[in-house]
């Protein structure tokens, strides 16, 4: 265990004290401040049912994702390297982005129904603006001599494309993706506590009414643990594939 | 080039209007889910005479502005200072991004546990949307004064006043003003959000009841009464943004 | 007589954009010779650049033609035309070695023959010990070198070059002049070079080419009688200086 990981989790544990510390001083309502204690309970009680509505919750958001992803870049991408079209959406894209998204989730509902379906569309749309948006902006804002020198050597315009256009604005691309990700997970869980008869949205809802305040972090947790797992994942590919962009930066 | 891309996005705009029309009128979708776009302006233009609907309006107006008034000059004040006194800034900001990367929504529950269903847990869970957002631009604003503008100004004998007038308020405010847009549309966010999942009144109460009844004519007139406000709104602020960043696109462009 | 190279008949370049046109050049007519190191001085926004992008392919001219090698100049030829350019273009996510295999892998060259050459021009430009290098681990001179050791890697007759010295201080600029010149002698390659400075243009070449403000026309064409191999001292001798001063006259005057 390396030094900084001791830190880290000797950290975790004093806050968890200390959290838990301030729940018996009885300060805070124990309705509004669940002490970790309460979580433990709750997991021992309805450790089970979170666990598959969790599972339930992983699969619309993996859904979505996929959606959102290769819709956005797909998007994006396109209209960037057209000028025309870039000039024309750009704008128009980042004018909708303004909408409040959650309006539009009692329309899902009526369209496609309560289930998972309603969920997915929400995700998938919440997060296809800001991947949509950093992808356009970011093949725009490539130098055009890129594109020039690649033609001048002879290669084909997929080529230009894939090797020199795609991995250029593929940092630009990974930020919007962060962005739009951690949207996707909150939209999917947030339109579960909305309406909804599933998943670990439906379970915080449930049990807010029913006051069992330990039940209720334990479900915010699951769905922060997921953002962070994707945000983890997105940090490798950042650090994979946009290495020389950080790399330049520091030297500059 | 401009002239051009605006056609195009009203062109765009005409187009799909009149595609969702059509679609409606000629029945290729049950107009029970999709009912046309000129009957679902007719009854916005119902809703905007009538008494009830504009004091649901109102109520979601009030709570978007009173979050707002609040949120704005506290978060700027905090962005200023943690700006301006480095050793702070060093400690606080990394806190205040990773409170920015989670996400505030997923909270609403706990804010009912705390603060009940109605007017103050509106405003509450709308400031907090809008406030980390500002702070963060604030900051930036802050770390985007040009340093040798104001040692220049020093040396021609500016008083304190004057540098901040002369020098800081216009190198901050096309960031500042940034940061407000983006709050404001959080904090919109926030508001009909708290609004659909649990209260009496609001336009947000409005549209998800209207959902759930399966009154679609009614809903698609909220939603596109709230999207054309909300656009409207970031448009102007967008102008303002420009308006008062004119400076750095002319210096930066080129 | 050598025979010519490239040669340019009547070219004239119109961009019209949305709104106004803009005319960029006005009937250029040259030719260069086989093995030539040619420069282009001018004005800024002259039509520099944009002659330089018609003669490889890459813009296509409004009127006039463009013939290289004895076929006219309808798209790229990387099988003849080198580019080089101002701020080396590199690709950051490749090494200096992988940025000059580029162009061969584009057309599939197998990884041992690319690789070998790659390293052969490496070497040529002084860089064998930097090929596992990324680009932002490099000097500014150093990036200029893998571009024109890329620019080379197709084993082109004609390298174009637009102000490729343009960004680097006036002791590397100086120091890449004569590295370049070196390299010329050595692989007899024609170069046909864009920069502003007039110091540059003479010190390099056979011909420097003068070209007027917008819209570029040829002012002058105009041979360098200076012996080669060039010396750094040259720049200092008389005839060096006469040549200086009737460029500079022809472009100050060209703009009143
Ligand atoms: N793609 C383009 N579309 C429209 N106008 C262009 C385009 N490229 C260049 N121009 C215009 O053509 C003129 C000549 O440009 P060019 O880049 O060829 O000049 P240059 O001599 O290379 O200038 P510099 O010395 O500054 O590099 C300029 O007025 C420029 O604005
Ligand atoms: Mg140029």
């Amino acid at each position: 265990m390396s030094r900084t990981q001791a830190v880290r989790i000797g950290g975790l544990a004093a806050a968890l004290l200390a959290w838990e510390g301030v729940s018996r001083l009885g300060w805070i309502s124990p309705i509004i401040l669940a002490s970790p204690s309460a979580v433990l309970a709750a997991i021992r009680a309805d450790g089970g049912v979170f666990l598959q509505a969790f599972e339930v919750t992983l699969a619309e958001i993996a859904i979505a994702i996929a959606l959102a992803w290769s819709l956005g870049i797909g998007v994006g991408v396109a209209a960037g390297s057209l000028p025309r079209l870039g000039a024309t959406a750009g704008p128009l894209l980042s004018s909708l982005f303004a909408i409040p998204l959650i309006i539009l989730y009692p329309l899902f509902v009526a369209w496609v129904g309560m289930g998972p379906a309603s969920k997915i569309l929400f995700g998938a749309a919440s997060g296809f603006f800001p991947i949509a948006l950093n992808a356009l902006s970011g093949v725009r804002c490539l130098d055009p001599r890129f594109a020039l020198v690649a033609r001048g050597m002879g290669a084909t315009t997929g080529q230009i494309f894939f090797k020199v256009l795609l991995p250029l604005a593929l940092p630009a691309i990974i930020s919007g993706l962060r962005v739009g990700t951690s949207l996707i997970i909150i939209g999917v869980v947030v339109t579960e506590m909305l309406a909804s008869v599933g998943g670990v949205g439906f379970l915080i809802s449930y049990h807010r009414t029913m006051f069992n305040t330990g039940h209720v972090y334990l479900g915010i947790f699951l769905a922060l643990l997921a953002a962070l797992l994707v945000n983890r994942g997105l940090s490798h590919l950042e650090e994979r594939f946009g290495r020389w962009r950080i790399l330049e930066q520091t030297r500059a | 080039m401009q002239r051009t891309a605006l056609a195009g996005q009203l062109l765009f705009v005409g187009a799909v209007l009149a595609g969702w029309e059509a679609v409606s009128q000629w029945r290729w979708v049950d107009p029970s889910l999709l009912p046309p776009f000129s009957a679902v302006i007719q009854i916005l233009w119902v809703f905007l005479r009538d008494g009830a609907f504009l004091a649901d309006l109102q109520v979601t107006g009030v709570e978007v502005l009173t979050a707002f008034v609040i949120a704005a000059p506290l978060a700027i004040s905090t962005g200023f200072l943690l700006g301006e006194k480095l050793h702070w800034g060093e400690v606080v900001n990394p806190v205040i991004h990773v409170v920015l990367a989670v996400p505030q929504s997923i909270f609403l529950p706990i804010f009912i546990l705390a603060f009940g269903i109605g007017f103050l847990e509106k405003v509450i869970f709308g400031i907090t949307h809008a406030y980390f957002v500002i702070v963060v631009n604030t900051v930036a604003a802050v770390r985007a004064i040009p340093a040798p503008l104001v040692v220049a100004a020093r040396s021609f004998g500016a008083t304190p006043v004057q540098i901040y007038t002369r020098i800081y308020l216009p190198a901050m405010l096309p960031l500042v003003v940034t940061g407000l847009r983006l709050g404001m549309i959080f904090n919109i966010i926030g508001v009909l959000l708290a609004e659909m999942y649990a209260s009496r009144h609001g336009i947000g109460r409005l549209i998800f009841s209207w959902g759930e009844a399966f009154q679609i004519r009614e809903l698609l007139a909220g939603i596109l009464l709230v999207s054309v406000a909300t656009i409207a709104l970031n448009e102007v602020m967008r102008l303002w943004e420009a308006r008062v960043g004119r400076w750095r696109s002319a210096t930066l462009g080129s | 007589m050598a025979r010519h190279v490239i040669e340019v008949r009547g070219l004239t370049k119109t961009y019209s954009p949305h709104r106004a046109p803009v005319r960029a050049l006005d009937r250029v007519s040259f030719t260069v010779d086989e093995g030539q190191f040619v420069t282009l001085v001018g004005p800024s926004g002259g039509g520099k650049s944009t002659l330089l992008l018609i003669l490889a392919g890459l813009v296509e001219s409004t009127t006039g033609e463009v013939w290289v090698d004895g076929e006219q100049v309808r798209g790229p030829v990387p099988e003849k035309i080198g580019i080089v350019f101002q701020d080396a273009t590199l690709l950051p996510w490749k090494t200096a070695l992988a940025n000059v295999e580029f162009p061969l892998d584009l057309r599939h060259v197998p990884r041992g023959v690319r690789r070998e050459r790659a390293l052969a021009l490496l070497e040529m430009v002084g860089l064998q010990d930097f090929a596992d290098r990324y680009p932002h681990e490099l000097s500014g001179g150093m990036r200029q070198r893998v571009a024109i050791a890329r620019g080379l890697v197709q084993d082109p007759r004609i390298v174009l070059m637009d102000e490729p010295f343009g960004a680097l201080d006036e002791q590397t600029r100086t120091k890449m002049g004569q590295e370049l010149l070196r390299i010329w002698e050595k692989t007899r390659k024609t170069i046909f070079f864009i920069t502003h400075s007039l110091t540059e243009a003479i010190y390099l070449s056979d011909v420097v080419l003068v070209m007027s403000p917008r819209p570029g026309r040829i002012l002058d064409v105009m041979p360098v009688d200076l012996p080669r191999p060039r010396r750094f001292e040259m720049m200092g001798s008389e005839a060096f200086g006469q040549a200086r001063n009737r460029i500079w006259k022809l472009i100050t005057e060209g703009e009143g």
